[in-house]
């Protein structure tokens, strides 16, 4: 060994300590779970469920029908659609309500049992995760009553945003109906002209002409608030640190919820 | 240049990203949308969708409204439709039925003469079942004929209502029309006569001027003209009171077609609501009967293995031809759905395609979503082995935002994009 390979090893040595030491302290994040909630859905209780909630819904509509017929304004219109909607709420709380909840609960006591901190849905997974469908499934059927775990899910690196949320931000929700106050009239001037065309070709470029007309103003009134959006989740999510930021919908146990702090940056 | 010696240091340990390094963590993700778009077949699914988007844009054009006896017609030939293919669907199961119970009961003479049940007793069993089947086939065809029939007359009785409305809803609009139209009218005329007095003082004095043979030629030219500016004031007055009348009396139209429009659709909307009501509460009935009708009925005398297998084999025909009327009931609901749009369209709801167009679009729709499949399919596959080969823990599809993790998305797209090279 020559006295000049001495330091050129040895800062080949650090430098590779340097780069590879953090890799070698980092952990897999393998704390996730995922259930496939369309089998869930496909439980003998829950489609009876479902098909009961279905019927009362055929029966209601009749009624709702039927009382339309008696209203002499839009405001009793108005008044009879959010009463049946109320209805029907409650009937659907009363029948897939419990389900639901035993759901929840049996989805927790299998995440907490796993040490999980989040647990999303199978669609959005496309390779790896912890599949716990089938003890959730288990857990669920079984008799014994279900209690909620000891602790919440631990904290985790994956966070979510409800982007419902932040539809309803006045400025998002302005820009929102805008855009679709311009779509129906965009609709309205160019489906004459569609149903007008006489081969398929004269179809499809009128159509790519009215789909450039909304696009563009798409990109004019709705692209500076998702870039926004996604700048504020950015600042948000770096501040705690987190890998990940699913939507709250993917979502269905633990995780970050940061949609608070995402809407405290949009309102700056 | 710590960026090279970084990406020189990399190479060397693996000649490609450490999937487990502090910032990645064995996670990734894949932009889907993305990734679709540089597929060999996007162009075909992107020409879908636009064909798909350019009918249902098409179907959003404003029909030309229908005469009473335009939309009496029409709702004939509908209802004829809904007659033929109420036939057919009948037939179908008809068919259908017969067929299984014949098979059923071969079935079952062969599960008898495998378990030595000869003689009387298969004759028994056989005959038994048989008329047991007959009896459920002929309660079953006659509760669906009933249904039928009751289905058939609920939607004549609702559909002639509904068109009754839409007629007395047209003829008082045509009315309201009638009293609008000729009210501007009157107003014209009454503007007409009102110009004509107050200039009729002018007028005369002018007239008197020009009867004065001895008027100068600039003179009598000046009257002219005067005259002639009182004509052209009084033409354009009423020119003005015509074009502005001319334009209350179009939005006056429009406002009334929009009301008789949404009278007629709340009618029609509450009479279908009953129909379908009615109708539902019938199959209910008629569904409950049916499924009062139990296996057929064998001798007592039978070993309990041989009864335990012929009730196996009257599930297993029930449940084939239960699964084949589902789908024969199932086309009969589509034809029926798109005839009930097309009713609603004729009294002017907006009910997106109908007809020839539906079909169109249910047949794009249909290749769309298999192609949609396909590519998407692939993509999965693909993902699945890179995230496999490099040792990813785990793999997302569509997140809000990446602070960490791996984006797989590019590797993604110059892999499926090298496939199709």
């Amino acid at each position: 060994m020559s006295i000049r390979s001495v330091p050129f090893l040895t800062i080949a040595a650090l430098l590779l300590a340097a780069l590879v030491a953090p890799q070698a302290i980092a952990a897999d994040l393998t704390d996730v779970g995922f259930v496939d909630q369309a089998e869930l859905a496909s439980i003998p209780v829950f489609t009876n469920a479902n098909r009961a909630l279905a019927a009362y819904k055929s029966q209601l509509d009749g009624q709702y029908n039927a009382a339309l017929r008696h209203a002499g304004s839009d405001a009793d219109r108005q008044r009879i659609s959010l009463q049946f909607q109320q209805q029907f709420s409650d009937k659907q709380r009363e029948i897939v309500g419990p389900l639901f909840q035993r759901a929840q609960l049996a989805i927790a006591q299998v995440s907490a049992a796993h040490n999980l901190s989040v647990v999303v849905d199978k669609r959005i997974v496309i390779y790896g995760g912890q599949d716990i469908t089938k003890d959730v499934e288990t857990l669920f059927l079984g008799p014994q009553s279900i209690q909620p775990p000891a602790a919440s899910p631990p904290p985790s690196e994956i966070g979510y945003v409800d982007q419902t949320v932040l539809d309803n931000l006045p400025k998002v929700k302005t820009a929102n109906d805008e855009m679709n106050q311009f779509a129906t009239t965009q609709r309205t001037l160019f489906a004459p002209r569609v149903a007008g065309a006489k081969t398929q070709a004269d179809r499809q470029q009128i159509y790519q002409e009215f789909n450039k007309t909304v696009n563009d103003k798409q990109d004019q009134l709705l692209k500076p608030l998702v870039d926004e959006t996604k700048h504020a989740t950015s600042d948000v999510a770096a501040k705690k640190k987190l890998l990940l930021v699913l939507d709250r919908a993917d979502v269905i146990y633990g995780g970050t919820d940061i949609t608070a702090d995402v809407q405290n940056e949009l309102s700056k | 240049m710590t960026l090279t010696i970084a990406s020189a240091t990399v190479g060397l340990l693996g000649g490609c990203v450490d999937v487990h390094s502090s910032s990645i963590r064995g996670t990734g993700y894949v932009r889907i949308g993305d990734v679709i778009k540089h597929h060999p077949m996007y162009a075909q699914l992107s020409q879908l969708d636009d064909g798909i988007a350019a009918i249902d844009l098409a179907a959003a054009a404003p029909r030309v409204p229908l005469s009473a006896a335009q939309i009496a017609r029409e709702t004939g030939q509908l209802n004829r439709e809904l007659r033929d293919a109420q036939l057919r669907a009948n037939k179908i199961l008809a068919q259908k039925q017969q067929d299984y119970s014949t098979r059923e009961r071969q079935a079952i003479s062969a599960a008898l003469a495998a378990a030595g049940v000869n003689g009387n007793g298969q004759l028994d069993a056989a005959q038994m079942s048989n008329t047991s089947a007959q009896q459920a086939q002929q309660a079953a065809a006659a509760a669906n004929q009933d249904f039928m029939a009751y289905q058939q007359s609920v939607v004549a009785q609702d559909n002639a209502a509904s068109t009754a409305i839409a007629r007395q809803l047209q003829t008082q609009e045509a009315e309201k029309m009638r009293a609008k139209a000729e009210q501007l009218q009157q107003n014209e005329t009454d503007l007409s006569l009102r110009l004509t007095q107050d200039d009729a003082t002018q007028r005369l004095a002018i007239k008197t001027r020009l009867s004065n043979l001895a008027l100068d030629d600039a003179t009598r030219k000046q009257l002219v003209s005067q005259l002639a500016a009182l004509n052209s004031k009084e033409t354009a007055a009423i020119d003005a009171q015509r074009r502005a009348d001319a334009a209350t009396l179009s939005a006056y139209r429009a406002q009334l077609d929009s009301q008789t429009g949404a009278a007629v659709r709340a009618q029609v909307g509450a009479i279908a609501g009953q129909t379908q009501a009615k109708i539902t509460e019938r199959r209910n009935e008629v569904g409950a009967q049916l499924r009062t009708l139990g296996p057929p009925a064998l001798p007592t005398t039978l070993p309990p293995g041989v009864r335990d297998k012929i009730a196996a084999i009257h599930r297993q025909f029930t449940g084939q031809f239960q699964a084949e009327a589902q789908k024969t009931i199932g086309d009969y609901t589509a034809t029926k759905n798109d005839l009930d749009r097309q009713f609603a369209a004729l009294h002017g709801a907006d009910v997106g395609a109908t007809g020839a167009a539906a079909k169109e679009l249910a047949a794009l729709q249909k290749r769309r979503d298999a192609l949609y499949k396909e590519i998407v399919d692939q993509i999965m596959r693909e993902a699945t082995r890179i995230a496999k080969d490099r040792g990813f823990s785990i793999v997302f599809e569509n997140i809000a935002q990446a602070e960490g993790g791996y984006d797989l998305t590019n590797d993604l797209i110059k892999d499926v994009e090298s496939q199709h090279e």
